[in-house]
């Protein structure tokens, strides 16, 4: 071999090595071949494959059913192990991440905003879209630097007992504390918020974005005299309706489920005037586990199998449309994404939220606040 | 030989010179450890307060003058002295009664004060606001005595935060409080009785000027607690009772507004600051620094 | 011995306090027997399933395992530096004092979430120069909690020490003792509520310290408050309440094994008095 070309294949191999794109042993096998042993050792690459990859989601349940359905299947196909973090991945901790000099994350369960904004800000890798197949989401659900992991709605759910069968139907209804009173509940972190108060105060559904915050929040006023309590976890906006505390809430559809299955039925909710929202993947920059395993196990959590087991274990609507396919008709019913309900929903927009959530939501709290 | 030793005592204190590496021992390790590992990499959070977004002073400007900053910030102000308040008083009452009982009560307050350490703040949010709710125990018990015909609203608002964290602070105030009152000299509580003084007197002018050091520590301790809540008042404060400690994690983490954060923590620092000081003058203990 | 007396009405008081600090068992003890997933009443339902899940979930046992040894090293730690700085300070007695106390004091004054930040920081760049010390690493957190906690060791120690008469101090060295010599045999000893007290505390506040831990750790390190707060986005696991329980059940057995011990020993006094 000829001293340039087996220069060349050593960088060629070290670059790859970098990239994570081969693990030790077979960098350290070519190395060989090339008779470039010494060198391997002291090249000072981390061994992404000796690392374990961690993906940082928001904890709790679904540490077990990403595990379930996502990086106990990756472990076993590519041999790299996965931790899971159940921080939290909020925009700032994933900014003090880099700031830091050096990220311990690598993949994250953001808010599809999340992604658009902190990409924007070269916080995030752009995404790898030759290893992962972007058509198998619908394009409203990737951007350049997220792709969606999974989807939710914001329903609402009404107590039965209170009103008898014939409940609150639309927004407006939700605002008419005459028709229908009783204390209601609403989203301390306001995704979804906004959109249900235009809608109550007569906005079109077709004309809601560019959200007209000032009116929203003057709508909002009208209903916080009324307003029990904002949730700000899942777990309090299940409290506050099983006990009937609160008579109408504006809540995560996995929540309204596991209430009207708690309650027997007492608390009704349907997925009418619902908002659905993503949850995306992204990448860090300078992320610690290499570029290619978190591109690989992006894709493979793409997968349809994987996706209905997410859907099992925790009620969250698949990204993957293919997955349809694999449900059943009982399923597609409680699937927020099935081609029926999306029908009846409207999607919250990403990009106006990449743009404008952060001073929409301070106001937002101010105005709670007083 | 007692001759010189009552003169040794009334004499003026020397400065002892020769133990000064032992004392500097004793006394510099802490502040060196803080130093180099929490003191400089807080000099950064400063700077951020100084350039984020922008170089210059406008997040100490809005500081200054926003309405909702102030706001927030009142309502922090309000409840954090209340609850000390009450925190103070309650915490004051059980230490006298656990120095001043028999062993068997000493036992009893000790159960009191200890067993809730063990219930994490979580749960214990959580248990009150299952116990203050329209239909829980407390109204029931209230509307089945007659004593209110609707059933109150004390918990996910101001009430229920007081409350809540008022059952966190008491064995807080309780510490520094204890301390203090074991090393009384019960005599002379014993003699101020016995020369003619009502119980109210002997307390605000015997028991109250002896055990001021605890006061002091306890109400430190305790309102500066309170300032850093914010696990207890985001659960019972039903979303709407945004304190400091909150609305700075809210800056960092969902807002990402750095430089507010940093500047925050700064003027709060100076707050607090400032407060110990005027404490420290207005009391006139210059015990509690030697 | 006890001559003075507390009135009735001051009684009634505590009493009243007393219950009021007592009044979440009366939630926490049901709550944790429920046989839902979440926290709520049993209402009729009563189950052991969350005292099995901490038995059979290894991740409960490791975490509380992990806060134990986190909390008792704190502890230690803190209260040994809280003790010799205030002792540093008692014996100085200089201007400079109050200028230290208040860089000492700085961790407590500074919202918990800067804190956080700041250790955030700090232990990222300890794990380059030491690994095995920095971030997510059992002994990144002990220090990062001792940091935390020490301030209110300090003012609990300060508080002490003013009680202790400065003439003992006097006498003692009058008396040829060295320095090391009247601390540990003079001071010391008349320090052991106010040591005990430290000690204590720096163990329930390490115990519950949450803000701070969840920045400065990831997958190696899982305390208690850690997995409770995990997922409060989505739920809280009633095994929180089922700990909480055990936890106090085992104080309450403490706390009544001494009692015993001590009528015990009192009810022995009085027959040696007699025979």
């Amino acid at each position: 071999m000829r001293q340039d070309h087996q220069q060349d294949c050593i960088e060629v191999l070290i670059d790859k090595a970098r990239d994570g794109q081969i693990n030790r042993r077979t960098f350290i096998q070519a190395m060989g071949l090339l008779a470039a042993v010494p060198l391997a050792l002291r090249s000072g690459i981390s061994w992404s494959a000796d690392k374990p990859l961690v993906v940082v989601n928001w904890g709790g349940d679904a540490l077990n059913a990403f595990r379930s359905a996502w990086t106990d299947t990756f472990t076993k196909n590519t041999g790299i192990q996965v931790r899971i973090d159940g921080a939290g991945p909020t925009e700032g901790a994933i900014r003090s991440q880099l700031a830091s000099g050096q990220p311990s994350w690598d993949v994250v369960d953001v808010e599809s905003y999340s992604a658009i904004v902190l990409g924007r800000e070269k916080i995030l890798q752009p995404l790898d879209y030759n290893t992962i197949k972007r058509d198998q989401v619908a394009p409203a659900l990737s951007s350049d630097y997220g792709i969606a992991s999974y989807q939710f709605s914001y329903v609402m759910a009404w107590d039965s007992e209170k009103f008898g069968e014939n409940g609150p139907k639309t927004w407006a209804d939700f605002w008419d504390v005459k028709k229908f009173p009783g204390k209601r509940t609403l989203y301390k972190w306001m995704n979804g918020m906004l959109e249900a108060a235009l809608l109550a105060d007569g906005v079109p559904a077709d004309q809601l974005y560019p959200l007209d915050v000032p009116r929203a929040l003057k709508k909002i006023d009208e209903i916080k005299p009324h307003v029990l309590s904002f949730w700000s976890s899942g777990a309090e906006s299940q409290q506050l309706m099983v006990d009937g505390e609160v008579s109408v809430g504006a809540i995560w559809h996995t929540r309204a489920k596991l209430l009207s299955e708690d309650t027997d039925n007492r608390v009704r909710w349907s997925f009418d005037n619902g908002f659905i929202n993503s949850s995306s993947w992204a990448v860090l920059n300078g992320n610690p586990g290499g570029t290619q395993p978190t591109m690989q196990f992006i894709q493979q959590a793409l997968q349809p199998e994987g996706q209905l087991k997410l859907f099992e274990l925790l009620g969250n609507g698949p990204s993957n449309s293919a997955t349809e396919k694999l449900m059943s008709a009982k399923q597609l019913e409680a699937n927020c994404a099935s081609e029926e309900n999306l029908k009846k929903q409207i999607a919250l927009n990403a990009q106006w939220y990449a743009d404008n959530y952060s001073k929409a939501l301070e106001e937002y709290l101010t105005r709670l606040s007083k | 030989m007692t001759t010189t030793l009552t003169s040794t005592l009334t004499a003026p204190k020397p400065r002892f010179s020769s133990p000064g590496l032992e004392r500097g021992l004793l006394l510099f390790p802490l502040p060196v450890l803080l130093l180099v590992f929490y003191v400089l990499p807080f000099l950064g959070v400063v700077g951020w307060s100084f350039s984020l977004p922008t170089p210059g002073i406008e997040q100490y400007q809005r500081i200054a003058t926003d309405p909702a900053i102030h706001e927030m910030l009142w309502r922090t102000l309000r409840l954090c002295l209340t609850v000390s308040g009450l925190a103070l008083m309650i915490g004051y009452l059980l230490a006298y009664c656990w120095v001043f009982s028999p062993p068997f009560w000493q036992r009893v307050v000790e159960i009191c004060i200890f067993i809730p350490f063990w219930i994490s703040v979580l749960v214990r949010a959580f248990g009150w606001l299952i116990a203050l709710r329209s239909n829980g125990v407390l109204n029931n018990g209230l509307m089945g005595m007659g004593l209110i015909d609707q059933p109150l609203q004390l918990s996910r608002n101001e009430i229920g935060v007081v409350i809540g964290m008022l059952h966190v602070m008491i064995p807080y105030a309780v510490f520094p409080l204890l301390s203090t009152m074991r090393q009384l000299d019960q005599r002379v509580l014993m003699a101020s009785r016995g020369l003619g003084a009502g119980a109210l007197r002997t307390f605000w002018q015997v028991l109250l000027p002896q055990t001021l050091p605890g006061i002091l520590g306890a109400l430190i301790m305790v309102f500066v607690f309170c300032l850093g809540f914010f696990i207890t008042p985001v659960l019972l404060g039903g979303g709407q009772t945004v304190m400091i400690a909150e609305y700075v994690f809210l800056q960092m983490f969902q807002t990402s507004n750095w430089g507010l954060g940093a500047a925050l923590s700064v003027v709060l620092l100076a707050l607090v600051s400032a407060l110990i000081w005027v404490l420290l003058k207005m009391t006139r203990v210059n015990r509690l620094v030697g | 011995m006890n001559t003075h007396r507390t009135s009735l009405s001051t009684r009634l008081l505590s009493v009243v306090a007393m219950a009021f600090m007592l009044f979440p068992l009366l939630t926490v003890i049901p709550v944790s027997f429920t046989s839902k997933r979440f926290l709520s009443m049993p209402e009729g339902n009563w189950s052991l399933r969350h005292y099995e899940a901490l038995v059979s979930n290894p991740d409960w046992f490791h975490a509380i395992s992990q806060s134990l040894t986190i909390a008792f090293a704190t502890s230690v730690i803190a209260t040994l530096l809280a003790a010799s700085f205030s002792l540093g300070i008692w014996y100085m007695r200089s201007k400079w004092a109050t200028a230290l106390i208040g860089l000492v004091l700085l961790p407590m004054a500074i919202p918990p979430v800067i804190s956080a930040l700041v250790l955030y920081f700090m232990e990222t760049k300890l794990g380059r120069f030491a690994p095995g010390m920095g971030y997510d690493t059992l002994t990144g957190v002990v220090i990062a909690h001792v940091i935390m906690v020490v301030p209110y060791g300090v003012v609990t120690m300060l508080v002490a020490l003013s009680q202790i008469d400065r003439r003992i101090e006097l006498a003692s060295r009058n008396l040829g003792a060295s320095l090391m010599q009247t601390t540990f045999m003079v001071i010391l000893p008349n320090l052991k509520l106010g040591l005990a007290s430290t000690a204590l505390l720096g163990f329930a506040l390490s115990w519950e310290e949450v803000a701070v831990t969840l920045f400065i750790t990831s997958v190696n390190v899982d305390t208690l408050p850690k997995r409770i707060w995990s997922g409060l986005r989505d739920n809280v696991d009633p095994s929180v309440a089922a700990i909480s329980v055990l936890l106090i059940s085992l104080t309450l057995l403490v706390l009544i094994g001494r009692l015993v011990v001590q009528h015990l020993a009192d009810k022995r006094a009085q027959k040696l008095q007699h025979s």
